[in-house]
Formats: C-alpha cells, structure tokens, sequence
C-alpha cells in the first residue's frame, strides 16, 4: 500500500503544544501526507534539519481536520530522544520534512455498532483518528486508555466527545489501579470490534484474557517496532508470527490480528 | 552524455546505463519501489542478500541510530534462493535495469552452490558477493585476509559466468591486499565497502541495543572513512571498476567517490530516510557532468588519485 510516487514533502506545522507530560500535540498542513491518509496508517518523518539524528520516525495519524479550506492532520508523541526534543521546539510556521501515507490502516467491519479501543501509553496516538471516524458514522465508541501514571494520560478535552472514556494508571493516580488491559473483561461482550495500540506486554495480556474467555471477537493491533525506513526495504520493523514466518511491520501491518501475533 | 559503466567482459559482460546503483540491503528486491519512483532509470539494484536456504533473520531490536548513522542487525533475512528463482528472477528478466544478484553463505561450496543456481536464472545479470556481512556467524571470516576471499572468488567463478563483483569489508586488516587477491582470483568489480561492525549500548537495561549484540555501521558517518578505502585501492590500480558504497545521500557525495576512483556508487542507507535518494544523486550527478561540460563519465573517475599524490611538505618554522 505504497502510495504512488511517494518522495519527501514538505509540511508546514500549525501548532504545536503539551498535551500531557512529556506528550506533544502537533497539528501540520500539507496536502499530499493526507491524500489517502487514513486512521492507523502512518507517515515518516524527519527530525532534524540535516543528518542527525539520521532516520525519520513513524508517526501515527492521530487526527484529521478541515479547516481552512484544507484537511489537515495532526501527530502525537513523546520527547523520548534529540530527534523528538528537535521536533518539540519546532513552531507554527516552521517547515518539516515527511513522507507517506504508508501501512495498512484498521479495518472498521461495515456492521460494527459497539467499538472497543484499548491503548496503553502513547498507543492512544493511533487510535483517535478511529474514534474521530466512527463516532462522526454514529457508532458507540469506549475508549479504555492506560498510562504509568495520570499526568501522563492525555485529557478529553484532546478526545472526541462522544467517546467513553476509562482511565487506568499504573500507580493508581487515576481510573483503575493497575494495567488497563484489567478492564477488558468488562467491555468484551459489548463490544462488537476491539482495536488496540500500546506495547507488547499489553498485546500479550489481552490475547491471554481473550483465551481465558474462548473470545471470539475480532482484535486488530496497530504494531510499534523501531523503523528504519517505513517502506519495506531495510528489513528492520520485523515482527514473528506465532505460526511461523516473519513479517515487516511497514508493509504488512501495522494493523495485524492480535491472534495471529500473540 | 556518455555515463556508462562496464563489468566483466565478453559475452556476459554488465554495461550498466549509469553508475548509480542501490545497495543490496537498502531496496528489498527492488519491487519493493516500483511505485514510489520509476526504478528502471538506475544503473541497477543490488538485491537482498541471498542464502540458500530461507532465513528469518535476527530478533529484535535490529537497528539502533547513531551519530549520523545506524547500525542495523538484520541477519540476512531473505526468502532463499529457490523462492527468488521462483518468484523474483522472472520479475527482475521483465525490467530493463539490471538486477545483481548479492549473494551469502558460510563455506566455499555454499558460494559456489548459489553461483550455480543463479548462473542461468533470467534477471540476474551478475553477482555481488557478500564476503563482509557482520550480523551471522563467521560472516566476515572471508572478507578480512586475501587467501580466503580469493576461495570464495575462485570458486565462484568456475561456478558461473556471470560477472562477478565482490563486496569487500572495511574491517580487513589491509583493504588494498585483500582487494589484490580477489582481483587475481577473478573478481569484475569491487563494491567497497560493507558496514563496520559496530556497537551501541542500552544505558537502562545494560545491554547491548540490538537483540544480536553488535551489528553493521552505516550512513553519512562513515563516508570519509569508505572514501579512502576506495582511493587506496584506486591508486593500486588493480584494472577492475570500483563501486563505491558508504554514507552516500547526495550526488556531492557520489561526485566525491567518483572523483576518488570508484567507476560507479550504491545509495543505501540514504534511501531510508529519503525513498528518491538514489534517483536524486543520478539527477544531481547528470546536472553537475552538463554543467561541468563533461561528456563521458570516465573523465571523472579517478579524477582527484592523481592529484593526490603531489603532496608538498612544508618545513620550517610557523609564522
């Protein structure tokens, strides 16, 4: 799902701001990034103005918006190294350098009423442009949302009203004390479709409460795994199915069925 | 504009339409991209690297940034050579860019084995041998003295008439001699050079970053270091084309190369942060030989070996 002629464009950032500890928002203008663009698929993205730090990081369409006889979209993420520190002292007007729409995005089923979103930690960032969609097409929406702890979870107020939204924190600062997947339990059976964005102890915990309950329901997991180039040629995003093989999380995800991964 | 590169001669001899090729490890199999740009336009595309039985590769994590640069610790993940005769081959023989077949093993025979199968395969039109990987067991073993690296080359060429050109590794003890004996032993070009083993420690957990432990250097950090490998081995004047490759992103940084003595260059590491590098350094690279007024591309290579060796030493005292 390469998009056609894809190279390096440039996108004009609108704002930018802290959402939550150490969480940037960032909202970006530029016209090719958001043709075919959709929730779960992603884009790559440089951080510097040279060639260090070297790679662009995968990014998750987090939102997307008409404003100002345009769709624009916006990016979430952490300052967790320089290449995020840089892109958090970019400002409104400031030019970055990407490339996408790339990856497989998530799977609405047509008939879907009931959707379960499960994120932990920055997961959330590719999982509420989902929500945007699917309560804009007037299905009920549950978003469960995991952090360490409650400075770290992004406000509603940055989230879909419509959206029900359950809090759990590793320390118990808010919501549910203790790791979110805990509150599955109780939204499986309402739910009609399960997607899921956070770490792999995360995937493995909600594969294993759904074979405790011989639970049928369909799980779709947006992967994260360090990216070298987004588009299926360094071999680096590799992840190992439980059957066998090996697949790349650029090209073949980075929407995969939770069962067939964990 | 004449911007040619031959390898290897007669009948099977590789005329390349230009010197800028892809570096095996950095393109998949090339059908990876043939919608991101019109990939037919390049000099050619080194494939992945090739084994002969399928491997999965290396766990995670397998690359980690450095300054400048990556290390990477694939492992030769690839599909084995009987898929790539199957489902690659008859692929690569529809497009007009040639596609070199880069290949790896761990004994002499294995080498010769992989040669043989893909002498007559349609769509390879020559070989590259990885000599030099880091990232499996004994993977640099041959690539690092001369006598086992012509092995490899000797028995690679009674297995096959395709050109063959030989990935050397920069970790061998001297480049020049291990380049000479490969040359002897038969070898049409030299790519030069692999990554350098490299490594990069996960300060928080205590460990080596890559789930392999140490892995391959790569990107713009190591470009002045290749570069002198590929002047040194220009000024020994072996006879054969030399194909530059380490930390090229722009056609400045292919110029140099050339300028160096390579004939031609491989964009690797550049094409994952820009997907269009490598067709950018060829147009950077037409521009800069019309503006230059340059008519053939051999005007260029080697255009800076010479001058190098005027050197003057000043003596006296300072100021």
């Amino acid at each position: 799902m390469t998009a056609e002629r894809l190279q390096l464009q440039r996108a004009v950032v609108l704002s930018q701001e802290e959402v939550c500890r150490d969480t940037f928002l960032m909202w970006l203008s530029c016209p090719a990034l958001v043709r075919g663009a959709a929730p779960g698929r992603f884009l790559m993205l440089r951080c510097s103005d040279g060639l260090d730090p070297l790679l662009p990081r995968p990014m998750s369409y987090h939102r997307f918006r008409d404003r100002d006889g345009e769709r624009q979209f916006a990016i979430l993420y952490d300052v967790r190294g320089r290449g995020t520190l840089w892109l958090s002292r970019r400002r409104p007007g400031d030019e970055v350098l990407a490339f996408g729409p790339l990856g497989r995005g998530l799977q609405v089923r047509p008939d879907a009423r009931n959707l379960l979103l499960v994120a932990g930690g920055l997961g959330i960032a590719g999982l509420v442009a989902l929500a945007d969609e699917a309560v804009a097409q007037g299905r009920s929406v549950t978003l469960l949302a995991g952090a360490r702890t409650a400075v770290r979870l992004l406000p509603p107020s940055f989230l879909p009203p419509e959206v029900e939204v359950v809090y759990a924190t590793d320390d118990g600062s808010r919501g549910h004390h203790g790791p979110v997947t805990a509150l599955l339990p109780e939204y499986l059976d309402w739910a009609d479709q399960v997607f899921a964005c956070g770490p792999a102890a995360m995937f493995a915990a909600m594969a294993e409460t759904l074979r405790a309950r011989a639970s049928r329901r369909p799980v779709q997991v947006l992967m994260e795994e360090r990216m070298g180039c987004g588009t299926g040629i360094c071999y680096g995003c590799a992840v190992f199915p439980r059957r066998g093989g090996v697949r790349l999380v650029c090209k073949d995800g980075p929407r995969f069925d939770l069962r067939d991964l964990f | 504009m004449d911007l040619r590169v031959h390898i290897g001669g007669g009948k099977r001899g590789l005329v390349l339409a230009n010197p800028v090729l892809t570096a095996s490890g950095c393109f998949g199999n090339g059908i990876e991209f043939l919608r991101v740009f019109d990939i037919q336009r390049l000099g050619g595309i080194v494939s992945k690297g090739i084994t002969l039985r399928p491997r999965l590769g290396n766990p995670q994590p397998r690359i980690v940034e450095t300054p400048a640069g990556m290390i990477n610790s694939i492992g030769l993940q690839n599909v084995g050579v009987d898929a790539v005769l199957r489902e690659l081959a008859p692929i690569w023989a529809t497009w007009s860019v040639p596609v070199i077949a880069n290949i790896a093993a761990e004994r002499v025979e294995d080498y010769a084995e992989l040669a043989r199968r893909l002498d007559e395969a349609p769509g390879v039109s020559a070989l590259e041998l990885n000599i030099s990987c880091p990232n499996v067991e004994n993977g640099l073993e041959f690539g690092s003295r001369p006598e086992p690296a012509a092995a490899v080359v000797q028995a690679v060429r009674q297995a096959t008439g395709l050109p063959v050109i030989v990935k050397l590794t920069p970790t061998a003890g001297d480049v020049v001699a291990v380049a000479a004996a490969v040359v002897e032993a038969g070898a049409d070009a030299l790519t030069i050079a692999n990554t350098f083993p490299a490594l990069s420690i996960d300060i928080q957990r205590r460990r080596p970053a890559l789930g392999w432990g140490s892995g391959g250097l790569s990107g713009p950090a190591i470009r002045p270091i290749v570069l002198k490998m590929v002047y040194d081995v220009a000024r020994a004047g072996l006879g054969v084309p030399i194909i530059g490759c380490g930390g090229i992103a722009t056609w400045q940084d292919a110029v140099e190369y050339l300028m160096a003595g390579a004939s031609a260059v491989q964009v690797g590491t550049a094409t994952f942060f820009n997907p269009r590098a490598p067709l950018e350094v060829l147009e950077g690279l037409q521009e800069f030989l019309r503006q230059e007024g340059i008519e053939e591309l051999r005007e260029l290579v080697g255009a800076a070996v010479s001058a190098g060796q005027a050197k003057k030493v000043y003596s006296g005292a300072e100021g």
